[in-house]
Order: structure tokens, then sequence, then C-alpha cells
């Protein structure tokens, strides 16, 4: 498959909005009032702090402030030598700093931001840990969310994919991003990814047509789990193979493996 | 919101590298614009960073409500279209006013025969063949 078609591409994946779960929009725009607009969201990594924290700027803007979005991860663990300066030079009570993971700064110089960030509206930061400041959300995955996001991109229903979500969620314990960067790798892979094991062989005619006539003892694991080939559906399980290691493996889920004869 | 086209001569969408590209920019607009740009640009598309780089603008000034202009960019000679599994790199002109930054859009390739390059055409691991040698140690 060509990136550039690839369903989990970067592009749609910044498309995705942040879905709250248990929580109105309305309902967290006010508590984050009443927490003086100071405050944190709070989570994993990949459980959708900055999406969230993206979503939540054009609301503020909606109610007036000027908001200023500043970045550290791990590639880049410090602002630039002035950055901050010029920052704090001309805040006012409109301004609010978004600060996407904080966790990268060290107490000190957190502490000192923290401090020079008096003068501005509001500091609303993401972190992993809650402390920094009182906690406005936390952010938290499962594997329902994974498959509600793959199904949205994959313009497939929830329950065609749940399997391999589940795996996948699994795999890369909890982190959304991880698992849907994975995801865009099997798609890219482009060919069925199938057991070997137990007279399971390489399914040469799953080329997606509309009849693929598989030989006998070969079962069609893949990876798309009906999401890219409709043409064998009916074979498809949900369950997923993954690459583990150097080699090409597989990890069948229980519900293939009763259908794959012993040998 | 203002309506924004732009025509290929020909309605190629097609290209050879260092090709001349003719075309229209056509505008009807709903608010005043100081300027038009139509620029010549790539963008990748994949898995991680997206990035992009504009190779060529042209410039409309004082541009009427409703109009259309014509442009001509030489093409360059590198970097072909091409599609991997981990990135494809885009070419595409672009049309935007000034300073609303209403787009539109159109993509377009170059390569040599005007397809787009493929690189994931290695054989499957399967069907891969034995090297024709093997170097020898000792």
């Amino acid at each position: 498959m060509r990136a550039r078609d690839n369903p989990f591409r970067t592009e749609r994946l910044s498309q995705i909005r942040h879905r709250l779960e248990g929580i109105t929009w309305a309902e967290l725009l006010s508590r984050c009032e009443r927490l003086g607009y100071r405050a944190a969201l709070v989570g994993a990594q990949g459980s959708g702090k900055t999406t969230l924290l993206e979503h939540l700027e054009p609301m503020l803007m909606d109610r007036g402030f000027r908001t200023r979005f500043i970045r550290l991860d791990e590639e880049h663990r410090k602002f630039d030598n002035g950055f901050l300066n010029d920052l704090f030079a001309g805040l006012t009570t409109r301004d609010i700093l978004l600060f996407d993971g904080v966790e990268q700064m060290d107490p000190f110089a957190w502490h000192r931001f923290r401090r020079r960030s008096r003068a501005a509206g509001g500091l609303i930061i993401t972190t992993h840990q809650p402390g920094r400041l009182p906690t406005l959300w936390q952010c938290r995955t499962s594997a329902a969310l994974l498959a509600a996001i793959a199904a949205e991109l994959l313009g497939v229903e929830n329950e065609m994919i749940r399997d391999l979500a589940e795996t996948l969620f699994q795999k890369h314990r909890g982190n959304l991003r991880d698992a849907l960067r994975k995801w865009y790798d099997l798609l890219a892979e482009k060919r069925e990814i199938v057991a070997k094991r137990n007279g399971v062989v390489e399914d040469p005619s799953c080329s997606h047509g509309p009849d693929p006539a598989p030989p006998s003892k070969t079962r069609c694991v893949g990876l798309s789990a009906a999401a890219d080939c409709f043409g064998c559906e009916s074979r498809h399980t949900g369950a997923t193979s993954l690459r583990l290691g150097k080699y090409v493996r597989y990890r069948v889920a229980s519900r293939v493996r009763s259908v794959i004869p012993s040998v | 919101m203002s309506e924004l086209r732009i025509a290929l001569k020909q309605d190629r969408a097609a290209f050879q590298p260092g090709e001349d590209l003719f075309g229209a920019a056509y505008w009807k607009l709903d608010s005043p614009a100081q300027a038009l740009e139509i620029r010549l640009f790539w963008f990748r598309r994949g898995k991680g960073t997206e990035d992009a780089g504009v190779v060529h603008t042209v410039r409309f000034d004082e541009p009427m409500p409703e109009e259309a202009r014509s442009f001509r960019f030489t093409l360059p000679t590198a970097t072909y279209s091409f599609s991997g599994k981990l990135i494809s790199l885009i070419w595409a002109l672009e049309l935007v006013t000034e300073p609303a930054r209403e787009v539109q859009r159109l993509e377009i390739t170059i390569a040599p025969g005007g397809q787009e390059v493929l690189l994931d055409t290695a054989p499957e691991d399967g069907a891969r063949k034995k090297p024709s040698f093997a170097w020898r140690v000792g």
C-alpha cells in the first residue's frame, strides 16, 4: 500500500478529534475556569493529552483568550536560548500558555517557568504524572477507544476490527499513538501475514479478490481483519499476526486456532 | 467562500521532470483580496512528521473579484513523485488568497513517463530469489 493511501497516515491521525468520555466539553471548560485556567491534562504516553490540548485551543480562543502553544518532547527537551525571555516579555492576562510535554522539564526549570508565567491569564499543561498543576482531566485509553478510532479511519464497523484493536492495545500497553502507528505498518505490508504453523501456509489466493478459493489448510488471519480485504471477508476473523523480533511470526487469536487443523 | 480553480493545459496531471507546465488560475472572490499566489510545492504523506517545500511561486497582484490569469512553471528535474510504504512525495499546485488564505490544491505527478515511482515493488519473502553470489570468509 502506498504511504499516501494508508488510512493511518499522519495527516489523517492529526484530524482525529479527542473523544471525551464522562464529561462534556462545556463541563471541562467550566472546570478549567474554576481552576483559574491553571491546570494539567494528565495521562500516559499516547493517551491523547496533546490532542485534547489542541482541541481546547480554539475553545479558549472563543472565550477571548490569545493562546501560545509551546512544546517539549524527547527530541527537544529544552527551549532555545532567548525563546522563553521573548515569550514571557509579551504576556498579558489575555494570554493562555498551552504547554505540551512539561514532564521534559526538570523540577527547578519548571518552578522558574511557573513563576514567570504568572503574568499570563492561564497555563494549561500536559504531563504524565499529576502534581505540577491541579489536574483538569485524566486521559485514559481503552481497546474500545482504539477500535473506534481505527474504525473511523478505515470506514468500517467497530466490531470488524475489535480483536485486532484488543491485540494492539495490549501489545502497546494502552499507548494509542504507538498502536495506530503499528496499524499503519500492518496495512503498509499490503499482504496477508499468515500462520505457517500446523500446516497453515501463506495464502497466495488472498488477493482481496471476489472469489479467493483458498487451498485447504489455509487460513487468512490477516492483519486487516476485513478492513481491506472484503473479498474474502468470510475467512477473516479479526485476529492478527504480528511481526515479532526479526522474524515474521504470528500470534493467532484463540478463535482462529480453533479453525486451524492440527497436523 | 471564494471559488478558486486551477486548470492545466490539456487537463494534464502528469509531467516529465524539467518540462514546462502551463496553466490558468481562476477565482471568484467573496471578499476583496490583496493578492493571490499560485505555488508549486512538494509535500510528504505517510508515517511520521509531515514536511513540505515551495519550489516556485507566481503572484497575482491587485486581483479583480472574478478573473483568470495564466501562469507557467518550469518543473524541477528532481525529486520525482514517489510512493513507498513509509512516505509518499507528492507534487502539487496551490492557489492561495491573501490575506484570507483560502486554498485550492491540485496534485500532479512529476516523474519519468509521468508515472509515480513505486518503491515497494520488491519481491515478497517467499518469492525472493537466492543471491547469485555469496561472500566467502577465510
